[in-house]
């Protein structure tokens, strides 16, 4: 794997990003001939999808398919990849975009590090482990995930109480406190912003209390409860480890809503959803599973299928808006519904033990200050183009997957695609220019 | 009995299985056991000199994280499976397809010298090749290398039955064992690569992909039915999310394809032969010209095609929803005609002379179809799938009315409303502001369409009933001038390609993709890709994006100087073949098998040979020879035999106390 850079480096093109929109644009770059530098603020490369559970519509096992996209690229001779590298800014001038990057001190060096994980064991510091959406812990060294790459192990510093263990134990001396951030600025020709997306705050409603009961989870902890090698290896609410026998599903919880500055459709939240209602009634057979929801939008390949197989499984569909939610004893959770399906009784209080809320879409990453890029109203990197939905504002600049909204996997494939494809094109038109100069 | 026969029954040598409850399984058991496994002597193949050299074959199996060890007892697999000659490492891993888990293949074949490699995981549809590449980066050859599927065809296959399913998958590896030992290395076939694509179909995403592909330099022939580019957006007004003219999108990208000189655009034109394989596509076009009566064919050899065939809008039957029995219920394609027919100037808005008061939009129609609610087809079968594109349509057409003509009335009928995309939800905002009234029903009640009783005629001569779940379920009948049918998107048709070109279709009759996530826009068919709505409903924005990533795909199989096609061609053996010639017959690739003439002591005779560009691999020489003279690489008869013969043997039960080596 291609990790290492000097300042000189000029790659064709800059991929910023490595979740599946970036890793699938840096594989359709580099196929091409292109050198291609993959730069990635996380530990590990992969993003959200290599921490999901399964995915719609063909419940393959998200790792399944990420996990070789990410090997394709780590063993690509024309990518290389910094993985605890945040972008400072892109200026263009000369022709050329100057991307300002700054790595992340590991206190690891990696050239050291055998991936061994003697540290991890020996560490005697835990914080909430991040990659379990906090539901597990992780060591304060530790190599950040079973299927990470690089595997090399990182220490967070600001849980570290530099014991000295981890230096003692290392057998190849890899341990390095006194690491500094790095800063230096790569020339390319063109960049692709991959930059994904975030949830907004599961408390950002406040009638639903979620900072009140450890039962309202993120979707995200859903899926993470659901992956077979997940921190519990099967579905327990966090609050006491109790398997779960109602479980709701609240949809919109952070889209279509004006009152939080999030009206559009975050896309994906249905079809989720009904995933893991599926999942859910094959892991725990005798639980209720209840899907509150305005309208079910399974508009892809497969989707309106699934949707009604999952009807067909008993998982109950009820059209109707969750007004309140309310913890009460016992760590439940009372639900205010006012729905259209029962003409008597509209408005209903429903009990359920573990309710997970739709969080929106929101951009991961805010490029409009310190890149020649514009965002629209939205929020997301603005395309303004008719005949290319990847193109932005900036000359050379491209963008794919969630950076440009709401976006499942198979949209951002096939986008992640037409990016490079027009990264590719304007590389080849720019080089034609200067031939024909 | 043959030299390979005799091979085999040396190496399986006939073991009764050993029971090896905890009473038994004490130290003498199990020496024996080991003094019996030695008695094998297996797991050795024949050197050129006759010496046997020992194989030292890899077996990884692959938890799927759970996937597959929920079921399957995969440390009891790899216990098994270690006993069998020949095996000199079994290990488990939770994710063999990772980078730990492939770097763990590469690492053993060096470190432990390992010259055969079996992964015992999902489907090798899914990863065959990921195993391939592991296994050439640890410096093997990539076709030493047996593929097990234990999990849809063990785990879950036998999900209630662990103790089945753990016993199929030790028998199915101990199979790919058996085809390991005589397997040979091969190498890919490398054919010449003509840098040139064949795109099909000049709607918007063909232009797309022709665009594309020609700014890389590449020579596109892009071939249209019709007699001008843009396919349906030629039909329509103005596009959602950006409210820009179809015209304008369709000139630019008419622009650029036709003056684009590596583009060459052929009108009225059709694909109607299609032939060969990767880098090497034999197609014929036939064009008409001016008139029906002159036409002109040609056939032209390219490396890759792009089907962007597109959808046909769906036509409802006549007297459904009154449709062409009622003037006044058109579909949306009609209905967006007839608004860009009228005046900017005009502020009423009438057809066949009748003023248009109200017009009831009806979503869904002919998508989301359900058993015993709809009528099948002319194709006997439902739209079961979503279109992806109505409600947006709808949406942006109600609310075009409403400020067009606010005078009319607009009522909205629908299940969901999917305006899922960016922007899309302010139309629905902006038409709930702007006073469309909207309905809602339940998939298994549509609404219905009925002429309205002279009586009440004055309020609109077509009624709408629904059950309406915004009132809580009540029967409501709404009285308008106009029904609008929210139509939705059917495969186009092009059966002759789909059986030509032997293309897979999904359950919805449009082109099915390998796998939506790891190869969305190929097809079984390498070379062949998939562009826009050929492949399923798709909208604007997601149409170009579609044709953008088939292009790139393209791009990067022509940045190769050749092709490399798999190895498995028929391979004659010259000294076997009596030159028969039943191979010939047989062969259904003209030009794949032929007598030639050689000279064999002296001799002139006559012995097939393969052209291994035209094989396809698909056997029936191989099953007609009578001398087992041809035989298919990789796929040769005494693997086939030692494969079959390694399922069926017994193994002994794996001793109690595991040596297994097991990596979390």
């Amino acid at each position: 794997m291609n990790t290492h850079i000097n300042s000189d480096f000029a790659p064709d093109a800059l991929v910023i990003g490595a979740g599946i929109a970036g890793l699938q644009s840096a594989l359709d770059l580099a196929d091409q001939g292109l050198q291609v530098l993959l730069v990635e603020r996380q530990a590990s490369i992969g993003g959200h999808m290599i921490a999901l559970s399964k995915v719609y519509p063909t419940l393959d096992c998200a790792s399944c398919i990420t996990t070789p996209k990410m090997s394709a690229v780590a063993h690509h001779p024309n990518i290389t990849i910094l993985t605890n590298t945040e972008v400072e800014g892109i200026e263009t001038r000369e022709e050329a975009h100057h991307v300002r990057l700054l790595q992340k001190p590991t206190y690891v060096n990696f050239d050291k590090c055998i991936g061994c994980r003697l540290c991890e064991y020996a560490c005697d510091t835990e914080y909430p482990d991040p990659f379990e959406e906090g539901l597990g812990s992780v060591r304060a060294i530790a190599v950040p995930f079973t299927n990470a790459i690089p595997q090399k192990a990182v220490l967070n510093a600001e849980v570290c109480g530099t014991c000295g263990t981890c230096a003692r134990v290392c057998p190849t001396g890899a341990i390095e406190y006194d690491q500094q951030p790095r800063k230096l600025t790569i020339r390319t020709d063109a960049v692709i912003l991959a930059s994904g997306f975030n949830l907004n705050a599961l408390t950002i409603k406040p009638q639903f209390n979620a900072q009140r009961s450890r039962n309202i989870i993120s979707p995200l902890m859903l899926e993470r409860l659901l992956a077979p090698h997940g921190p519990y290896g099967r579905v327990l609410r966090p609050s006491d480890g109790k398997m779960p026998s109602s479980i709701a599903f609240v949809q919109c919880a952070g889209s279509r809503d004006e009152s939080i500055g999030v009206s559009y459709c975050s896309r994906v939240c249905c079809m989720y959803a009904i995933k893991q209602a599926m999942l859910l009634s094959g892991a725990l057979p005798l639980a209720d599973i209840t899907i509150y929801y305005m309208d079910i939008r399974a508009f892809g390949k497969g989707y309106e299928q699934f949707f009604q197989n999952a009807k067909a499984m008993g998982i109950n569909f009820v059209r109707g808006k969750v007004a309140r939610i309310d913890p009460v004893d016992g760590g439940d959770l009372s639900l205010r519904v006012e729905t259209t399906e029962d003409a008597e009784n509209p408005l209903q209080v429903r009990h359920h033990d573990l309710v997970v809320l739709a969080q929106g879409m929101i951009p991961g990453w805010q490029p409009a200050a310190i890149t020649p890029v514009a965002c629209a109203s939205d929020g997301f990197i603005a395309t303004p183009s008719l005949v290319a939905p990847t193109i932005t504002t900036a000359p050379g600049i491209f963008v794919a997957g969630t950076a440009a909204g709401p976006k499942d996997i198979v949209d951002t494939i096939a986008e992640a695609g037409a990016a490079a494809m027009q990264a590719s094109q304007y590389l080849h038109q720019k080089h034609s220019a200067i031939l024909v100069a | 009995m043959s030299n390979s026969d005799e091979l085999r029954a040396k190496h399986y040598n006939e073991q009764e299985p050993r029971p090896c409850g905890e009473a038994e399984c004490d130290e003498e058991a199990h020496t024996q056991q080991q003094i019996a496994l030695a008695g094998w002597q297996a797991g050795n193949r024949l050197r050129a000199d006759g010496e046997e050299d020992p194989l030292r074959i890899g077996v990884y199996i692959c938890r799927c994280g759970g996937n597959i060890s929920d079921v399957v007892d995969v440390e009891r697999v790899a216990e098994t499976v270690r006993l069998i000659p020949g095996v000199t490492i079994a290990k488990v891993h939770t994710f063999v397809c990772s980078d730990p888990g492939q770097h763990m293949i590469s690492n053993d074949i060096l470190e432990e010298n390992l010259d055969r490699v079996v992964v015992a995981s999902c489907t090798p549809f899914l990863h065959e090749q990921t195993f391939r590449g592991a296994v050439a980066r640890g410096g093997m050859n990539p076709y030493l290398y047996e593929h097990v599927n234990i999990r849809e065809q063990a785990s879950w296959a036998h999900k209630h039955d662990p103790e089945g399913a753990t016993a199929k998958a030790i028998r199915m590896i101990a199979g790919a064992v058996g085809k390991l030992r005589y397997a040979q290395p091969l190498e890919q076939i490398k054919l010449p690569n003509h840098r040139r694509a064949l795109v099909i179909g000049g709607g918007l995403a063909g232009m797309k992909a022709a665009a594309d592909l020609a700014s890389r330099g590449i020579k596109v022939l892009l071939v249209e039915a019709g007699t001008r580019l843009g396919g349906h957006l030629n039909q329509w007004g103005k596009v959602y999310p950006s409210e820009r003219t179809a015209a304008e999108l369709v000139a630019e990208l008419t622009q650029r394809v036709q003056h684009d000189p590596n583009i060459k655009v052929l009108l009225n034109s059709r694909v109607t032969a299609v032939s060969g394989f990767i880098g090497n596509f034999k197609t014929a076009i036939e064009s008409r010209h001016h008139s029906a009566s002159m036409q002109s064919r040609a056939e032209v050899t390219v490396g890759a095609i792009i089907m962007a065939t597109g959808f046909r809008p769906y036509v409802p039957r006549d007297g459904e929803l009154l449709y062409h029995s009622q003037p006044c219920v058109l579909t949306m394609p009609e209905f967006i005609q007839l608004l860009s027919s009228v005046s900017p100037d005009t502020k009423k808005l009438t057809y066949h002379q009748q003023a248009i008061r109200k017009i009831a939009f009806l979503h869904c129609v002919g998508s989301r179809q359900l058993d015993g609610v709809h009528e099948p087809g002319a194709n006997g079968r439902l739209n079961t799938y979503c279109s992806r594109t109505c409600c947006t349509t709808i949406l942006q057409q109600a609310l075009a009315v409403r400020r067009r003509f606010p005078d009319v009335e607009v009522f909205d009928f629908n299940q969901d409303i999917r305006t899922y995309g960016r922007g899309e939800e302010n139309y629905y905002s902006e038409a709930s502001k702007a006073g469309v009234v909207f309905f809602r029903y339940n998939g298994e009640e549509p609404p219905q369409v009925h002429r309205t009783p002279s009586r009440r005629i004055s309020n609109g001569a077509l009624t709408v009933t629904v059950k309406d779940a915004l009132t809580w379920g009540q029967e409501l009948e709404v009285a308008v001038d106009m029904v609008v049918l929210g139509t939705g998107m059917m495969p186009g048709q092009i059966e002759d390609l789909i059986g030509q070109m032997k293309l897979a279709t999904g359950e919805d009759g449009f082109l099915q993709e390998v796998h939506p996530k790891l190869r969305p826009v190929e097809v079984a068919v390498n070379g062949v890709l998939l562009a826009g709505t050929a492949q399923g409903p798709m909208n604007i924005t997601e149409t170009l994006a579609a044709a953008g990533a088939a292009a790139v795909k393209a791009t990067a199989m022509f940045a190769k100087e050749d092709v490399e096609v798999h190895p498995y061609v028929a391979q004659v053996d010259p000294a076997l073949c009596h030159g028969e010639a039943q191979c010939v017959t047989q062969c259904a690739y003209e030009g794949a098998l032929k007598l030639v003439e050689m000279e064999v002591d002296g001799e002139i005779v006559s012995r097939a040979e393969v052209n291994a560009g035209l094989c396809v691999g698909c056997g029936a020489c191989v099953a007609v020879c009578p001398h087992r003279a041809i035989n298919l690489n990789g796929w040769r008869l005494d693997q086939f035999e030692a494969m079959v013969e390694g399922i069926a043997t017994d193994l002994p039960q794996p001793p109690c106390a595991s040596e297994l080596v097991s990596i979390h």
